[in-house]
């Protein structure tokens, strides 16, 4: 109980004071999460769109494999990143491992079949009978999937929210691409790992907290947006 | 206005419409009865350019359509389904949507939706959510949605048949006003015969995918017709016998 | 009610955007002084052990300031930094198992493999000792009294420097340990600390991860001193020509760095301030039969 209690006295006095580490691992865990999540929306609202409207051979096997592809462990994910950004992998030539741009690579990988797989949900929970009626207001192609996007815009608000909870809570990924190195690629996870091996727990339990907050933070104004647009 | 030639469709290796030659003169109102699963709500969505039948032409102000129907040509048509289908927005909104799509400018938006909420009566619902609507309120908007694009044909799918007896009396007596006033060009589908006869000029009755008779709907209730017409009218006629007896 | 949802969808964006760019402009280099190398990135694969010490959290900062390279510490199990350096991976290793490491120097894919510090394992256990560890004579009949009384030991169980080191002790005592009473925690050393700690039970760690620990453990040293418990620190350079891609420079500069007389004084100094002790030996220049464990 000691223990918990001084580790939240500490999370107050390093954000109180402005710890510039504790500070720089913030904003890099909120960067890197923060653009992954962006990445697989560019990626993922589309994929799941084709998935959910479109039929063709093999649709029944491509949902099966976003949809297993949800949950998919983390470091499984960080795994083969690293193998193929390895100097001896094929993507090597970049340089790129142990960079915050891998983590982002993996984080995406790893938000991707979530954001694709909600998308399609809400879409396919659509009345096929509303799309109808949309499709007979005289539409464009880009004007029927923005009107359709919009009216599930509570679903798509779910699928944002998931995928960034599922990489700015993951590990496995980020320390074996980024290395969790100081003021390069460490985040909130991996040094509070690193802590923890440290035996340093009154920091390790502070930048638990810290994540935590981050993490509701983010969420909970996500949430206000999802429930303020649906209240209109 | 419509005109169409020798239309088949056939989905699944069925044939669900054989042999439709239609037309459709410019303000006219056109009724389609016939039994469920006639064909009528198919046909409807051949003639809305919302499918694409297997064979047979199409014309549109004399125009040849094959294939997909150009934006042009989607954009002077509007159809009313037998739910609302709702947008997740507000009743504005949802009638202004099909202006905004067609880039009408933004200062002429307001007061044609406005003015098209007055005429069915739900002007004072503007800022309310769809969701919220009644039954009745909601297939106004949805009326008022397809009214307000001033459309050069609308397409009425069975739009009252959601609705009870009193919300559609109300609403069939402010939508025949509209008609009478608009002269709007017009299919109307229907199961019940006493809409499309005190709305429609012409009727044609579906039977199995196959026009077995048209005309005025007046003569279609005395006339001697094929004998599916037949039964399928001999309902009516008996309902038109009941009410001149009693 | 159509402005406020514009203004969020944009407060979104901007949002974002800020976070993502905020991050472009952090590769400028610190202070401009050191030399600004062509390739300034070395890679330093070594074991989470030696990350714990804390030790490269005084060196890093040192030789970067001096020559103006980055480096970046990749901290993995013992197994996985000899495997970077196989695979040319890293530029550079500093790992703890001789035993190990001489495979890397005779197939030459380590090269100017110098002598750096040591320090010493210790085996640690509850103050209540029920195998009597602190009595037997050596560290090896202390394992024997171990095994004697099925007393939890805590292995490390994942090919690390320790985990070798504390399998050969086993061997040199002709013991074979399994059984309910031999865990294999599979994790850090830190962590493998507490597990002892948590079930009273013995396990062998280096001085220092148990130094810095301490203040969270109910665990006491019972054995230490044996000559068979040096815990021997080498560097070496993965060799540039099997592996064209590492950065030779870099990776010689560190390689240097780690043995010349000022890094070695502040090894030998570490740890003093905090724990009364050094936490390491330093052995620059020495042959490795010639070192003491004090």
């Amino acid at each position: 109980m000691e223990q918990i209690w001084q580790g939240i006295l500490k999370a107050l006095q390093l954000l109180v004071t402005g710890d510039p580490e504790v500070l720089q691992i913030t904003l890099t865990t909120l960067r890197v999460s923060g653009t992954a999540t962006l990445i697989s929306l560019v990626l993922g609202v589309p994929a799941g769109t084709f998935l959910a409207l479109k039929n063709f051979p093999g649709r029944k096997v491509v949902l099966s494999i976003v949809n297993s592809g949800m949950g998919l462990p983390p470091v499984v994910v960080g795994l083969w990143v690293t193998i193929f950004l390895w100097r001896s992998g094929p993507f090597g030539y970049f340089n790129i491992l142990y960079t915050t741009t891998a983590i982002i690579i993996a984080q995406a990988i790893i938000a991707a079949p979530v954001v694709t797989g909600l998308t399609s949900a809400a879409i396919q929970q659509t009345d096929p009978k509303l799309r109808l009626q949309i499709r007979a207001l005289g539409v464009t192609n880009l004007q029927y999937l923005w009107l359709l996007l919009k009216e599930v815009r509570f679903g798509l608000f779910a699928a944002i929210i998931a995928g960034f909870g599922a990489v700015v809570s993951e590990v496995g990924a980020s320390m074996m691409v980024g290395g969790n190195i100081k003021d390069e690629t460490r985040v909130l996870t991996t040094a509070t790992v690193l802590e923890v091996s440290k035996g340093n727990f009154d920091v390790a339990i502070a930048l638990s907290v810290i994540l935590s907050l981050l993490a509701y933070g983010v969420t909970f104004w996500l949430t206000l947006l999802q429930q303020q647009q649906q209240g209109e | 206005m419509l005109k169409t030639e020798g239309i088949c469709w056939k989905k699944s290796g069925k044939y669900i419409l054989r042999d439709i030659d239609f037309e459709l003169s410019p303000g006219e109102c056109v009724g389609l009865v016939g039994p469920n699963g006639s064909g009528k709500s198919s046909l409807l969505k051949l003639l809305a350019f919302l499918a694409l039948p297997t064979s047979g032409s199409m014309w549109f102000k004399g125009q040849l359509i094959s294939g997909k129907a150009p934006l042009t040509v989607r954009r002077q048509i509007a159809i009313v389904f037998q739910e609302p289908l709702l947008l997740n927005s507000t009743v504005y909104d949802n009638v202004a949507v099909g202006l905004k799509i067609r880039k009408v400018p933004q200062a002429l938006i307001g007061p044609r939706v406005e003015s098209w909420l007055e005429q069915f009566g739900i002007a004072h619902l503007k800022q309310q959510t769809a969701r919220s609507l009644s039954g009745g309120e909601a297939q106004r908007v949805s009326l008022a949605r397809a009214f307000v694009l001033e459309p050069e044909v609308l397409f009425l799918d069975e739009p009252f048949s959601a609705l009870d007896a009193p919300i559609k009396k109300s609403l069939f007596s402010d939508l025949t006003r509209i008609f009478k006033q608009t002269k709007v060009t017009s299919v109307l589908v229907s199961h019940d015969f006493n809409d499309i006869q005190r709305m429609a000029e012409r009727a044609l009755i579906l039977i199995d995918g196959e026009i077995k008779a048209s005309g005025r709907p007046a003569d279609l209730l005395r006339a001697n017709l094929t004998k599916q017409a037949s039964d399928f009218m001999s309902h009516w006629r008996q309902c038109k016998e009941f009410a001149q007896n009693s | 009610m159509k402005k406020t949802r514009a203004l969020s969808y944009l407060s979104i964006l901007m949002l974002l955007f800020s976070v993502v760019l905020s991050g472009c402009g952090k590769t400028a280099t610190p202070t401009a002084q050191p030399p600004t190398p062509a390739n300034p990135n070395v890679i330093l694969a070594t074991t989470t052990s030696t990350q714990d010490s804390g030790l490269l959290e005084v060196l890093i900062p040192e030789f970067e300031k001096k020559t103006g390279y980055k480096v970046k510490t990749i901290a993995v199990g013992t197994g996985a930094a000899l495997a970077m350096g196989e695979k040319g991976e890293a530029d550079v290793l500093l790992v703890h198992a001789p035993a190990s490491e001489k495979k890397l120097v005779d197939n030459k894919t380590g090269i100017n493999y110098k002598l750096v510090m040591h320090n010493d394992f210790i085996l640690v256990g509850p103050a209540e000792d029920p195998a009597k560890v602190k009595d037997s004579k050596n560290v090896l009949e202390g394992l024997k009294a171990i095994e004697a009384a099925q007393a939890v030991f805590v292995s490390r169980g994942d090919d690390s420097g320790t985990d070798k080191m504390e399998k050969s002790l086993w061997v040199k005592a002709g013991i074979k340990p399994a059984g309910k009473w031999y865990l294999q925690s599979g994790t850090g050393m830190g962590q493998t600390l507490n597990i002892a700690s948590d079930k009273a039970g013995y396990t062998l760690t280096d001085r220092a991860t148990y130094l810095a620990n301490k203040k969270n453990l109910k665990l006491e040293i019972l054995k230490e001193g044996d000559a068979a418990l040096l815990n021997i620190y080498h560097v070496m350079q993965v060799n540039p020509e099997k592996f064209p891609k590492v950065n030779q420079e870099g990776a010689k500069a560190f390689d240097d760095f780690m043995v010349d007389s000022a890094t070695q004084k502040l090894i030998a100094e570490f740890g003093k301030d905090k724990y009364g002790q050094a936490l390491f030996f330093a052995d620059a220049g020495k042959s490795e039969a010639g070192l003491a464990a004090k």
